[in-house]
């Protein structure tokens, strides 16, 4: 086995550029961007984080989760439970334990408070569901976020159920979801050239030889299984900081479902797939929403009907996957060495 | 006696409209390993397809309005249609994609076809009224049904008789059961590819609009996200049933179904509004148990 | 013309070349094996011919027709029947549905009933259990079924891979047996993959053996499988 000391030597220039790009948007952003952009921009981050969180499970064992967005949904209201002013929780939530309902912790401390309540739900369902494998494996993340909607949305004391939590400290701007990003970013990095990272894509590629290696790949599936429920856990709190309002209806199929698009674009077996795929379908779906408000070229407005946009995203997507099936970037990594992509073999 | 008959004939009836989606899903998967989320959309579009495009709340019935024995198969044919084209414009091309790079490319057709009846017909869901006699209720011993109810098990019974036939039966049926095993080797055998999975497809079509039928004549609402429950359980079923077994994907479905109905019936009043977490913890336990499916085929591979 | 003509084909699986410029050609009723070691491309070259993997370059023709680059069912319908490494059964279907699926491309329909019954003499096991399940088949029953398989399709040239394996000697003899007599009756032209040379030698042809994806030595079956020089080839003694 090669040493964790020269991947990280060949491989640290992928994490660097994906930051830096995030951060050459944001200051654009910070020196010509309107406010109303500024917030699809923190939007856009905090996708970027989800996605990451997405790719350290999906990208690294190979198996779909439809899950995740439980995990967000469990970040956002841990947040809203633990920042929410102790009056309004009282009058708004009142089945939450006293110690909860009278805490009113500082955003650093919700955040990671909240994000590792994700990662413990992560840890008790996944200490169940991770002996599965495959397509079973799938269909049980999906149950399990049918489970975590269903009990948020009815379960009225202590979520409100459908009525949306209100009064979360709107504290999530440009800034504060670029460091959520990078920093989803840095730890799906350092997870995935560490042992465990290393052990369990060698599963996802040789299930025979892996475990005949040794390599228990239940408890390599459950680790990444919780480290990137940690991430998403983190998106949601991020999420619930820049909305103010959290409701369970966030974090069901449409998340799901395009971030999961995002993400399969991007390519499903690369860090730099799951950011760039984020940012590029972004990207166009934000030139698509100018061009249906309208755009001045030469004096001529072009102006698409309300409702193409959507239409164009779903058509742009298909015909991306139908030209590249691996996704954008497939397996490759972008990388400073052999500029501008290197293809970085997973062994 | 009556209430158990009652409850009975509930469950048959919410578990046909599951069976004829997994038999849908699982009709497609078997022959290309495609979970197809854009089956819930044909079941909209189909429904949608009777009505005028307006924003309106009342829907305006174009060949809505014409009798039953038009209707019907022009409906079915539309479903059939949208699905083959499904096929012939995108599927097709990505043959040889990985599993998941399929999936998100039904989903995103999916989210096309929602979007373009947005576009024509309005977010806001419209009533629409089918046949409005068949929601009078029979009576069968001494319980009262909705004919609509009774015409749905009957008819679902049928399709699913019919199908067998086919399946069974027929050249195509021994194509389709073959190839949705082994693809390649029934290729080599002769069985031509491209016939075997339009075929599917039209069957699937057929299925998804017969649901579309059923759920828009017994809700009497149009509404563009109506087939994406049916869908999910519907995949659920298909893969709980066992990937690739037909049989299994139906009775899971009717499970599923008859589940749903009986949880609704016996939880505790509080426990109620939770019934789908229930559901899908058991769903979690059956995949824990049999984690190919219930009905998994001897010989299935998993290839997902 | 000869009926099959493989034409210098080369196959890669992503940077690993299986075949490397291999041509052999068989005329109707000829029967040709191909030997070699492990990993030497001997499946790859059928599967080739078959369809199922695409060459990189050259060309093959079956029965005056361009074949490579074609879907397997084209193949398939002219007269190119095949039994893959691996054996393939449709363990959902009846045995007799397995053995009935490749007579769809037959054009001699009336024949399907009598090649039926021949399958059924040579494998009395298949006859018995005809309508039961073939996924609970035994890995040597299995093999029975898709021999059985590949014949009913009516084919002017069967390929088998590695018949023998699993099977008894006994059945192996009758599989041979059976194989033959269509071959002298109908003209039937067997390409057969064997590890070992002694079936060939006892049945007689040609001999190809392929090591590294290249044909390393050709001639008539039971010279060469009497010859040093194959043994020395197999292994890669005589190699420079
Ligand atoms: N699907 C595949 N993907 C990648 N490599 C393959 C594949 N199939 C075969 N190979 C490689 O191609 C080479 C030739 O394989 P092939 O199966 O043709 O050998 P063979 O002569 O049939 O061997 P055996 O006697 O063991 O059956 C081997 O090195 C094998 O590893
Ligand atoms: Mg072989």
């Amino acid at each position: 086995m090669k040493q964790p000391q020269s991947v990280l030597a060949k491989t640290i220039s992928t994490p660097v550029i994906l930051i830096a790009l995030l951060v050459v948007i944001a200051i654009l952003t910070a020196l010509f961007g309107s406010g109303s952009f500024a917030r699809t921009v923190t939007e856009i981050f905090i996708r970027v984080a989800f996605v990451v969180g997405l790719y350290i499970f999906i990208g690294n064992s190979g198996v779909i989760s439809f899950g995740h967005a439980g995990f967000m949904c469990i970040g956002a209201y841990a947040a809203a439970w633990f920042t929410v002013p102790p009056m309004m929780k009282k009058v708004l939530l009142p089945g939450l334990p006293e110690i909860v309902s009278n805490a009113q912790l500082p955003f650093l401390g919700s955040l990671v408070l909240s994000s590792f309540l994700a990662a413990l739900v992560a840890l008790l369902v996944g200490l169940i569901m991770m002996r599965l494998a495959g397509i079973a494996a799938s269909i049980a993340t999906f149950a399990f976020l049918a489970v975590i909607n269903t009990v948020y949305a009815n379960w009225e004391s202590v979520t409100a159920a459908t009525s949306s939590v209100v009064g979360i400290p709107m504290v999530t701007g440009v800034w504060t979801s670029l460091f959520g990003a990078s920093a989803a970013i840095l730890i799906a990095y350092f997870y995935s050239i560490s042992r465990w990272g290393l052990a369990l894509r060698a599963a996802r590629d040789e299930d025979i030889a892996a475990s005949a290696s040794g390599v228990d790949i239940y408890r390599q599936r459950l680790i990444s299984f919780v480290i990137s429920a940690f991430v998403c856990g983190m998106s949601g709190v991020l999420y619930a900081h820049y909305l103010g309002v959290v409701n369970p209806d966030a974090f069901y199929l449409g998340i799901t479902f395009i971030s999961l698009s995002m993400f399969v674009v991007g390519g499903m077996s690369s860090l730099s797939g799951a950011v760039l795929g984020v940012v590029i379908i972004s990207a166009i779906i934000q030139i698509l929403r100018w061009f249906e408000k309208g755009i001045d070229i030469g004096g001529l407005t072009l102006e698409l009907p309300n409702g193409i946009q959507e239409i164009a995203i779903g058509v742009v997507m298909i015909v991306i996957l139908v030209f590249r099936p691996a996704g954008l970037l497939g397996k490759r990594e972008v990388l400073l060495k052999g500029w501008p992509f290197k293809r970085r073999t997973a062994d | 006696m009556t209430a158990v008959l009652q409850i009975l004939f509930d469950a048959l009836a919410v578990g046909s409209i599951y069976a004829l989606g997994a038999l849908g899903i699982a009709l497609i998967f078997g022959v290309m390993r495609l979970v197809n989320f854009a089956h819930g959309d044909y079941i909209a579009f189909c429904v949608f397809a009777m009505l005028v495009p307006s924003t309106d709340v009342v829907a305006i019935v174009l060949i809505g309005k014409l009798p039953a024995i038009l209707l019907i198969p022009i409906i079915l044919l539309i479903g059939a249609v949208i699905s083959v084209l499904s096929e012939m414009l995108v599927f097709r091309h990505l043959r040889n994609a990985n599993p998941a790079t399929m999936m998100i490319c039904s989903f995103a057709l999916g989210f096309v076809i929602q979007h373009v009846l947005l576009m024509f017909y309005s977010s806001r869901p419209k009533a629409i009224n089918l046949w409005s006699n068949l929601s009078l209720p029979v009576e069968i011993f001494g319980a009262r049904i909705p004919l609509l109810q009774l015409l749905t098990i009957i008819i679902t019974f049928v399709i699913l008789v019919a199908l067998m036939w086919f399946l069974k039966r027929t050249r195509y049926g021994l194509e389709m059961r073959a190839a949705a095993e082994d693809f390649t080797m029934a290729r080599m055998l002769g069985v031509r590819a491209n016939r075997v999975i339009m075929t599917a497809f039209a069957v699937s079509g057929l299925l998804a609009a017969s649901i579309g039928l059923i759920l828009a004549t017994q809700t009497g609402v149009a509404d563009i996200r109506m087939g994406m429950p049916i869908m999910l359980v519907a995949f659920v079923a298909t893969v709980i049933g066992g990937l690739g077994s037909l049989p299994g994907a139906v009775i899971c479905g009717l499970l599923i179904g008859a589940a749903s109905v009986l949880l609704q019936v016996f939880l505790p009043l509080d426990a109620r509004p939770f019934r789908d977490a229930f559901l899908y913890s058991a769903v979690i336990l059956c995949l824990l148990w049999r984690p190919d499916g219930i009905f998994a085929p001897r010989s299935a591979k998993q290839r997902v | 013309m000869s009926l099959l003509s493989v034409r210098d084909i080369s196959v890669h699986y992503g940077q690993l070349a299986a075949l490397r410029g291999v041509s052999i050609s068989m005329d109707e009723g000829e029967t040709l094996f191909v030997t070699g070691p492990n990993g030497a491309g001997k499946s790859t070259l059928l599967k080739a011919i078959a369809g199922a993997v695409r060459p990189s370059s050259g060309s093959i023709s079956l029965a005056d027709k361009v074949i490579s680059g074609q879907p397997p069912e084209q193949t398939a319908r002219l007269g190119f029947s095949m039994v893959p490494e691996g054996r393939h059964v449709f363990g959902s279907l009846t045995i007799e549905e397995n053995l009935r699926l490749g007579t769809g491309i037959r054009a001699d329909k009336d024949r399907i009933e009598g090649d039926l019954e021949t399958v059924y003499e040579v494998f009395p096991m298949l006859a018995e259990r005809k309508d039961g399940q073939a996924g609970v088949l035994s890995g040597g029953q299995q093999q029975m079924l898709v021999i059985g398989r590949a014949l009913m399709a009516g084919p002017k040239l069967i390929a088998i891979d590695e018949p023998s394996l699993g099977l008894a000697p006994k059945v192996i003899d009758q599989v041979y047996d059976t194989l033959l007599k269509l071959r002298d009756s109908r003209g039937l032209t067997l390409l057969i993959v064997e590890q070992s040379s002694t079936r060939a030698m006892l049945t007689g042809g040609r001999m190809v053996l392929l090591r590294g994806g290249k044909i390393v030595l050709e001639g008539d079956a039971r010279e060469l499988a009497n010859d040093e020089s194959l043994r020395r080839a197999y292994f890669g003694f005589g190699e420079h």
